[in-house]
């Protein structure tokens, strides 16, 4: 009796039928929404810590997503129109807390779809995953597997992308022909160490030395930078460092008076960068991740809608808070609203269906591909254009958008290459 | 009689205990009792008078070795449990060579150089260690039937039975140990070392003895962890987590067996269901930190200083 009333054997279904009854009012994936009641969607990332930086400037900008949709009727499906809601879980970037986040917003707070910023608290949540078959998405591609058929990458092909930037900078800049690279060594700096290696070899400017990987816990750069620029090279590359680095690794640059080309993925909070050290010392810095005020994201292929209100509503509302992320969750949103009234349902099987129907997909810079089987193992990962920003006379300029699938047909051995080099390939992780 | 009935009632009440929480807060506990296992520990090693910032580091320890036996030789979970402890033992009396040539301070700043060189071996070392990312996918315990109840360990109930079994089983061994002639001796060995010397006491093998106890046991929570989560990385065990079980700990109070515990538990209380339950999710960090001050301005013992007036109180009346 005992045994029946306790007896769990789980399968995706029956588990979240025998949560149902508990989470009376939450609404869980799958279960019918009551007519007019807010579709919730969970959102858990870093909120506090070092990374936060990259988990709550997306909150922001969700939340002026979700008023945007919200007055424009919310969202349509087959019974009527939902508003819909977020529900936040700060995983502070460890795995344990992230688990106990995925199991509240799923198995409490009844959410049909959950955004993460993913690395190190992917793996956490993966056995909640695969047990619930609730649907994610991550900014990291690298997550990705042939396990993971309910996480999806439809933002950011985080550090694929970054190939755009040396690709323009080849172009445009062609007499600049050697680069040194440094990193923090961890799960977001290696695969873009790969990249970017791939990326500078493809465009025949030659690495003077072997990347420098220095550790996350390091706070003093001037040994780093001294190193770094020894043999003068014409193009210094900051790989995908976090804020924290960024910042006084430039400083330290400015100081020990570096005048050459600088490539970064990210370059959040520029304005301050600049104000550390010098407009003139910023000018020309390249990275990828454009101020949505650029007048170029009005062009027809931009599937981001207003950017431009967005970026003015958010720089209103948040001062000086826009970074690499605060659009990217919101786009997330996007393809999943499109799928799923596509769909009918909020429900995560069917939005994920609906969403990879065709195998092309409404990426925020335009139509794009779900890619990724040679790389990640799985197709789950949506690809097209990425802009190529630069910093001129002290704002974020968008120089053109390439294309990544392009670039991967003629170079996508390299790329292979150097994953398989640094052991980032889907099948060597873990 | 109240006495002989307490013990029953508290397990009565840890039974129940999950049943009366919600999803997310019965994942907590599960995290909280491994963390309880873990701050009496570092209480055992504090007895000798030598506070360490490498024991979160040994946990690792622990968990690694536990998670590369079931995964490299496919060892039964439980085993690899046993054995994750044992090795958390070994390295730390490998350690206490260098670092028990040194005290108080020294020791101190030792230990955290040494946790750093274990972590900077983890990172470094892809194979077998996983390098920066860690080890995925390690096997969870298996799942099984004591004929009243299915035990699946994705489960928090599940789980939490089985880890609090553990660790009430741990506890119970360091309790005995601090009570027996060696615990004395460790008491000794802090607050009379001298003496203590002169009466024959070998003060490094008794600090090394201690040392490794604590380190085996944490050893055993961190494979509890490890096992439950399905994944860990060097940052899992960084400086970061080794100042929240201080803090338990100088919350608590170190003056008796349940000090740290209770510090354990009302701060994990505080910090990750009453403030994130009242919308202080942003704002934790400023709130912990405010209180933490305050606890140490207003209550120098310890919590533990509270019940131990209040049981005063009830004696003299």
């Amino acid at each position: 009796m005992f045994s029946r009333i306790f007896s769990s054997g789980l399968t995706r279904r029956t588990f979240l039928k025998s949560t149902a009854a508990t989470a009376v009012s939450a609404g869980l994936p799958g279960a019918a929404l009551a007519q007019g009641e807010p579709i919730k969607i969970g959102f858990l990332a870093p909120l506090t810590g070092a990374v936060a930086a990259w988990g709550k400037p997306g909150l922001d900008g969700c939340e002026i997503w979700a008023e945007r949709i919200n007055e424009a009727g919310g969202i349509q499906l087959s019974d009527g129109a939902h508003p819909v809601e977020f529900v936040s879980y700060d995983n502070e970037y460890d795995p344990a807390k992230a688990r106990t986040g995925a199991t509240k917003l799923i198995r409490e707070d009844g959410v049909s779809f959950i955004m993460m910023l993913g690395g190190d608290t992917w793996p956490g949540v993966q056995p909640v995953a695969d047990k619930t078959g609730m649907l994610f998405s991550t900014l990291l591609p690298s997550d990705l597997s042939p396990d993971t058929t309910t996480l999806i990458a439809p933002a950011e092909v985080h550090p694929i992308y970054n190939v755009t930037g040396v690709e323009w900078l080849a172009e445009n800049k062609p007499d600049l022909k050697t680069a040194v690279m440094c990193a923090q060594d961890d799960a977001l700096g290696l695969p873009s160490v790969a990249t970017y290696l791939a990326a500078f070899e493809a465009a025949g400017i030659e690495m003077q030395s072997e990347p420098l990987l220095f550790d996350p816990a390091t706070t003093d750069f001037a040994p780093v930078v001294t190193r770094l620029i020894a043999d003068s090279p014409d193009i210094v590359c900051l790989d995908t460092c976090y804020a924290d680095y960024v910042h006084p690794i430039c400083e330290q640059l400015f100081q020990q008076g570096y005048e050459g080309q600088i490539i970064s993925c990210t370059a959040d909070f520029y304005d301050q960068m600049i104000s550390k050290t010098s407009k003139e010392f910023m000018e020309g810095f390249i990275f990828q991740f454009p101020d949505f005020d650029d007048p170029a994201l009005n062009s027809d292929q931009v599937n981001f809608e207003d950017p431009n209100g967005f970026y003015a509503e958010y720089a209103e509302r948040f001062p000086g808070q826009w970074g690499a992320v605060s659009w990217e969750y919101a786009s997330i949103m996007d393809l999943w609203k499109a799928a799923a009234e596509k769909a009918g349902s909020a429900d995560p099987e069917a939005v994920i269906a609906a969403m990879k129907e065709g195998g092309t997909g409404k990426h925020a810079f335009g139509d794009a591909n779900w890619w990724g089987t040679e790389l990640f193992g799985i197709d789950n990962a949506l690809v097209g254009d990425w802009p190529v920003v630069v910093i001129e006379d002290g704002k974020a300029t968008i120089k053109g958008f390439k294309n990544i699938p392009e670039w991967y047909d003629k170079h996508g051995d390299l790329l292979v290459k150097h994953m398989k080099a640094y052991d980032q390939m889907w099948d060597q992780r873990g | 009689m109240l006495k002989y009935l307490l013990w029953p009632i508290a397990l009565v009440a840890l039974l129940l205990l999950p049943h009366g929480l919600s999803f997310s807060q019965q994942e907590i506990l599960v995290f909280l009792t491994i963390n309880v296992l873990l701050v009496s520990t570092y209480r055992l090693l504090t007895l000798t008078g030598e506070w360490s910032l490498g024991h979160v580091v040994i946990m690792g320890v622990g968990a690694y070795a536990s998670a590369l036996y079931t995964k490299e030789f496919g060892l039964f979970v439980p085993v690899s449990m046993l054995l994750g402890g044992i090795t958390a033992a070994l390295i730390a009396i490998l350690l206490s060579f260098p670092l028990f040539r040194m005290k108080g301070f020294y020791f101190l700043i030792g230990s955290f150089a040494a946790g750093e060189i274990i972590r900077l071996l983890w990172k470094r070392f892809r194979e077998p260690f996983g390098g920066p990312k860690g080890i995925k996918g390690i096997d969870p315990m298996p799942d099984f039937s004591i004929g009243i109840y299915d035990f699946d360990f994705f489960e928090p109930i599940s789980y939490y039975y089985f880890a609090g079994t553990i660790v009430i089983l741990c506890l119970w061994v360091l309790w005995r140990i601090e009570k027996s002639p060696v615990g004395l001796t460790f008491h000794a060995v802090h607050w009379q070392d001298k003496l203590a010397e002169a009466s024959g006491v070998n003060l490094r093998a008794y600090r090394t003895l201690a040392f490794a106890i604590a380190s085996g046991f944490a050893g055993i929570g961190g494979a509890l962890m490890a096992h439950y989560v399905g994944t860990i990385n060097p940052n899992s065990f960084d400086v970061e987590v080794m100042v929240f079980v201080l803090t338990w700990a100088i919350v608590g109070g170190t003056g008796t067996f349940y000090g740290p515990i209770l510090g354990c538990v009302l701060l994990t209380v505080l910090n990750e269901i009453v403030l994130r339950e009242m919308g202080f999710e942003q704002l934790r960090p400023l709130i912990y930190g405010a209180i933490l001050i305050a606890s140490i301005l207003f209550l120098p013992n310890g919590l533990e200083s509270i019940v131990q007036r209040l049981t005063r109180k009830e004696a003299k009346s």
